[in-house]
Parts: C-alpha cells; sequence; structure tokens
C-alpha cells in the first residue's frame, strides 16, 4: 500500500503526498499523487492509473473520507494521471475532474460523462474548493502540449506534474531532495526527452519564478523546498530540451 | 442455473471471455464469407435465368427455380446481416464483461485495504451489474444460437432449389448439357454455405455460460 505524509497543515487547510508503494509492480512507473483538503471538501491531484486505484484509495482514505472529494485536477492526458478515472467515478459519481479543454475529449475514454469534465482554458483557472482559491497555471507544451500546475498561493505550493520529476533509484526514494546535485542527475534525461519546447520552458521558468513558492512537488519523484525550488527553475531554465539520444 | 462472474474465479471468467472474443471474430470471418457466396448465388441466377429464357419452354421450370434462387440469395444476405448485428451485440457485451472483471478486481482489492463503507457498496453494485452483463451475453448466445439455426433451415431450402434445379436441367432438351453444370454449381456452392453454417453451430462459443 502507498503511504501518505502530510507536507502542509494550516488548521483545516491540509496538503498529502500519497506516494511509495512497496507493492508496486516494477513494470508501472512510480507516481506521487496529492491530496488538497479544505473545509469539508477534497481535491486530489493526478489521481493515477487504473492498476494502482486500490494502493490509492486505501492510502487516500486512511487520512480522508473519500467521499468528500469533490473533484479530480488532471495536469495532462496520460494513463498514469488518470487512468484511474472511472474507479474514482464507480466511487462518486458526482466528482469533476479539471483538464485542459485540448484533454476535454479525450480523457472521457477513461471514463466520465459530459458533466465530468471542467475545461480549463489555455490562459488558466481558479478552482474554488470550499472556499480555498487554487490556480491551475499554464505549462503548456512541458511534457503535454495541454498542460496545467496547480498553484496554491496560502500553502506556497506547486504542483508540477512532470515537471521537476526524477526517476529514482530504489536507494535513493526519500520524499523530498536531500542533495540537489546529487538528485537532478536523475531528473536531467528525463526532463530531455520528456519536456518538447525550449521556449516553454523559458516562460515557465519566468511565469513561476515571480510566484511565492516553498515547495515544488512533481508526479514523479521527491519534491523540492526552500532555496532547492529556485535552484531547480535556474537548472531547468538552463537546460536543453525536447531532444532524444545524446 | 444462475450465471454469475462471482460463481466462477476471476481468472476463470476473464480466460472465457478473452476466448470468446476470439470465437466471435471467427464466427464474424465465416459470416463475412457466406456473404460473399450468397452475392455469388445471386449472379449466378441471374446469368441462370438469361439461359433458361434462351431455352425456351423445355426450361421454364429451371428459370422459376433460378428466379427462387435470386430470392433465396437475397433472403440469406438478410439472414446474415441479422447475424452480423447480433455478432456486433455480443463483441459490445463481452468487452463489458472484460472491463467488469478488471474493474472488479480493482474494486476488490481495494476493499481488502480500507475500511470505507460506501466502497463494499460500490463493489457489490459492480458485481451486481457484472451479472447483469454476464446474463446479457448468455442470452445474445441464445439469440445468435436461434439465428444460425434459422439460417442453417434457409440453407436447407436453397439446397432444395438446387437439388430441383438439377432435376429441371435434365428436361432442358439441347440446353440440358449447360443447364446441368449452373445447377451442379448452385448446389456446390449451397453446400459450401451448408457446412460454414455447420462449423458454426459447433462453435465453442455457444457452449459458453
Amino acid at each position: 500500500m502507498k503511504k501518505t505524509k502530510t507536507i502542509f497543515q494550516e488548521g483545516n487547510h491540509k496538503w498529502v503526498a500519497i506516494v511509495r508503494d512497496p507493492d508496486k509492480a516494477n513494470h508501472l512507473i512510480d507516481t506521487n499523487e496529492y491530496l488538497v483538503t479544505h473545509g469539508s471538501k477534497g481535491l486530489l491531484l493526478d489521481p493515477g492509473g487504473a492498476e494502482i486505484f486500490p494502493a490509492v484509495f486505501s492510502a487516500l482514505s486512511s487520512e480522508f473520507d473519500p467521499s468528500a472529494l469533490s473533484g479530480i485536477f488532471a495536469s495532462h492526458q496520460d494513463p498514469d494521471t488518470c487512468s484511474s478515472l472511472a474507479l474514482w467515478l464507480e466511487f462518486n459519481p458526482q466528482l469533476r475532474c479539471h483538464v485542459s479543454w485540448l484533454w476535454a475529449g479525450f480523457i472521457p475514454h477513461f471514463g466520465g460523462t459530459a458533466e465530468t469534465f471542467v475545461a480549463i482554458p489555455d490562459e488558466g483557472d481558479d478552482i474554488n474548493l470550499d472556499g480555498l482559491i487554487l490556480r491551475a497555471v499554464p505549462a503548456h507544451y512541458l511534457h503535454s502540449s495541454g498542460n496545467f500546475h496547480l498553484y496554491d498561493k496560502v500553502a506556497k505550493l506547486l504542483f508540477s506534474g512532470d515537471v521537476g520529476a526524477a526517476l529514482l533509484p530504489a536507494a535513493e526514494s526519500g520524499l523530498f531532495v536531500e542533495n540537489f546535485d546529487a538528485h537532478i542527475r536523475h531528473a536531467e534525461g528525463f526532463h530531455r526527452r520528456w519536456m518538447g519546447s525550449n521556449e516553454a520552458k523559458r516562460a515557465w521558468c519566468e511565469r513561476v519564478s515571480k510566484i511565492d513558492i516553498d515547495m515544488l512537488c512533481p508526479q514523479h519523484g521527491a519534491i523540492y523546498q526552500g532555496a532547492d525550488v529556485q535552484r531547480f527553475i535556474n537548472w531547468f531554465d538552463a537546460l536543453q530540451v525536447g531532444s532524444c539520444g545524446g | 442455473m444462475m450465471i454469475s462472474p462471482q460463481s466462477f474465479s476471476g481468472s476463470a471468467w476473464a480466460e472465457q471471455a478473452r476466448g470468446d472474443l476470439l470465437r466471435i471474430v471467427r464466427i464474424n470471418e465465416e459470416i463475412k464469407s457466406i456473404v460473399g457466396v450468397a452475392f455469388k448465388i445471386n449472379i449466378m441466377a441471374l446469368n441462370a435465368i438469361f439461359l433458361a429464357k434462351r431455352a425456351g419452354t423445355a426450361a421454364r421450370g429451371f428459370g422459376v427455380l433460378s428466379n427462387e434462387l435470386r430470392v433465396f440469395s437475397q433472403d440469406l444476405r438478410d439472414s446474415m446481416a441479422g447475424l452480423t448485428a447480433l455478432i456486433h451485440a455480443c463483441v459490445a457485451e463481452v468487452s463489458l464483461v472484460l472491463q467488469d472483471i478488471r474493474h472488479t478486481r480493482l474494486l476488490r482489492q481495494a476493499v481488502e485495504t480500507s475500511r470505507v463503507g460506501r466502497l463494499t457498496e460500490v463493489l457489490a453494485e459492480r458485481e451486481r451489474k457484472s451479472t447483469e452483463h454476464a446474463q446479457h451475453l448468455v442470452g445474445l448466445r441464445k439469440q445468435l444460437k436461434r439465428a444460425l439455426d434459422d439460417a442453417f433451415q434457409l440453407v436447407e431450402l436453397g439446397g432444395m432449389l438446387a437439388k430441383s434445379a438439377k432435376i429441371e436441367a435434365a428436361y432442358g432438351q439441347a440446353f440440358a448439357v449447360p443447364l446441368s453444370q449452373v445447377s451442379g454449381e448452385f448446389d456446390g456452392v449451397v453446400e459450401e454455405i451448408r457446412a460454414s453454417l455447420e462449423a458454426l453451430r459447433r462453435s465453442a462459443f455457444f457452449a459458453g455460460r
């Protein structure tokens, strides 16, 4: 089963990371799911693939009543991001899935009805979670052509989808980045290959440099916190992306 | 007997569903080939009608039978269209059964490790729907079997027409040889269809739960 770790808490406002399943099959890429709760409601970010639904559901339910989930945020369209959607909807058909308008016609192939999807326009949007305003920040062409990250200005936390992702060896599976230089080696190949546009990357780095971030939380790998956040943005800014091989 | 995925182990159920899909594909391929042959009968019957006209009164009976074989060809194509529609319904239902199997497995795993009571209800609902889909598939199997039996009866009639045409050909006087050749071809293709349908009726798909 996956573990849960509270990474931010202030009153009834909380961020929980759902991570690291020792029983996960090796052929599946490891993913991090995040739960934001505020008041009586919860939003699940990138709920993961169908095959890991039992592990995510069980871990989440140990922390939070899954009936109180009001929505799902899908940063993009990949199966490891949200192919479990049909199962979450079986549990709660009222769930709404926030996703780029670009993928709003594609993700229903995983499940859901016309009412399930809330299309996010290219410029981003605010998502209201029981009074807490979360901002969908554009990150188009960073891995996916319609891509969003989610910023919580109260928690100063940015959920960054595949940006910041690292494919970590088993021996280095800590939840937080502890040694940036050692860690970033595991992120480099992934970013070079999976990020498609230097121009888009530049725009993203400029955009997020202007916002106040304490924690940058990717969908794979470890969380950057404190000074490592800006260190990562600078590293990413300098990296040539959109290449395969050498 | 009550058919339910719960009365059958998940992996055995999945294995049967995957096998069913393969068997349905094979049935569909056979139906496509029968449609092709039915179209051929129509062309052959049309030529036979022209030949009978040239032969005159001696081949009047042969002409009537050739016309009946054209009608048979159309009826056979309609029958195959009905079978194709049932095949599509079977594919849709087997696909749902396969999806049920996967979702049920994942929900069961979640129930085993979670104490959320509502999830048990969701699983029960999923199992109820799975049973519904499985029962619907049983109904479709029976419908398909009946439709195949009806098609077989139709082909028996076609066979009688072809054999009668053989007899009529003998009275064709100067045209007896070409008429006999044509009626022999009719008989041959109808027997080909009969053999295909016989094979389909023995398909393991109809032995499924």
